[in-house]
């Protein structure tokens, strides 16, 4: 498979592409695009409970096809987890990274939405709930960077 | 759930997560050093999406129609405490980890396979507060019967 992809799409080119998915979504089937509603109806399945929302898991398919596709394509490849891969072994990390996910799970469901769903749907909407879910959670993660970047002396 | 429904939503979901994947926030460092202030890609990334999609929005408004959903409704809320309280708590798995539920997808399809231990971790996250949500409902008292509206005077003006 030709490497066609820049590592890096321009951000003037990835983001108007992704603002326009916000667009086609709602122009197409009057949904709010998000990603972590798509997990939790794969939740909701595990669960054997009724799934609310069916057209989030052939959004969330979609995305993953389309990830792999751009995988294929691209040149980026990485290993590892950058920075954090350097200061911890692999089973730590996984311990760590675990708990990360379940912070961002959690989060994600008692707001309401993530990055996807409050920070650039419910954002580009003009929702002041979603303006402050955004709001914090970049400046909360600002300031967690900053902290670790402080107590591992730099090295994350 | 109707077929052009859930194709549109296929198709609108590979165009994103392709996106989303050729933009590198999959590598960790293109996150981690925005949340630096090292590197402005995913400031910029960001305020040109929301702002392409605002602009949208404003069209598809005056259009008023959905293709295959009925009349445009886009929701809008005022700020609810939950949205702060759990935004806090995602912002801090964001800020460790330096990624979110969708780029631990692209995180996976170039190569970085702990995109998927978060990825579990998102699950078990989504079903502990479910679980969360459900005991507090539980065990606070159930609210008191609501109160019928006092019958209107008879014969009253």
């Amino acid at each position: 498979m030709p490497h066609v992809l820049p590592t890096q799409l321009p951000w003037w080119v990835a983001g108007p592409g992704i603002g326009l998915c916000v667009v086609a979504l709602y122009a197409l089937t009057n949904r709010k695009l998000g990603v972590s509603g798509g997990w939790l109806q794969l939740v909701l399945t595990a669960q054997r409970r009724p799934v609310t929302e069916p057209w989030r898991l052939w959004f969330t398919g979609g995305l993953v096809a389309g990830a792999g596709l751009a995988g294929v394509l691209g040149t980026a490849r990485v290993s590892g987890y950058g920075a954090l891969s350097e200061v911890l072994s692999p089973l730590p990390l996984v311990v760590l990274l675990v708990v990360v996910g379940v912070a961002i799970g959690y989060g994600a469901r008692w707001a309401g939405g993530c990055t996807s769903g409050h920070g650039i749907s419910g954002c580009s909407a003009g929702s002041p709930e979603s303006f402050a879910a955004t709001a914090t959670f970049f400046c909360v993660a600002i300031v967690v960077t900053f902290v670790v970047h402080l107590l591992t002396g730099g090295a994350v | 759930m109707t077929r052009p429904v859930k194709l549109s939503a296929l198709a609108v979901g590979v165009v994103f997560g392709f996106f989303l994947t050729a933009s590198g926030l999959g590598d960790y460092r293109t996150i981690h050093d925005g949340l630096l202030l090292r590197d402005p890609y995913i400031y910029l990334m960001m305020a040109a999406t929301v702002g392409t999609a605002a602009l949208g929005l404003l069209v598809l408004r005056r259009v008023g129609r959905t293709a295959f959903g009925g009349p445009l409704q886009v929701p809008r809320h005022p700020v609810r405490r939950q949205a702060v309280l759990g935004g806090a708590v995602f912002g801090v798995g964001f800020g460790v980890g330096a990624v979110c539920p969708g780029i631990t997808v692209a995180a996976a399809a170039t190569g970085n396979w702990y995109g998927v231990v978060v990825l579990a971790g998102i699950l078990g996250g989504l079903w502990l507060r479910g679980y969360v949500e459900e005991r507090d409902l539980r065990l606070r008292p159930a609210p008191p019967e609501p109160v019928a509206p006092p019958p209107a005077p008879a014969g009253g003006r």
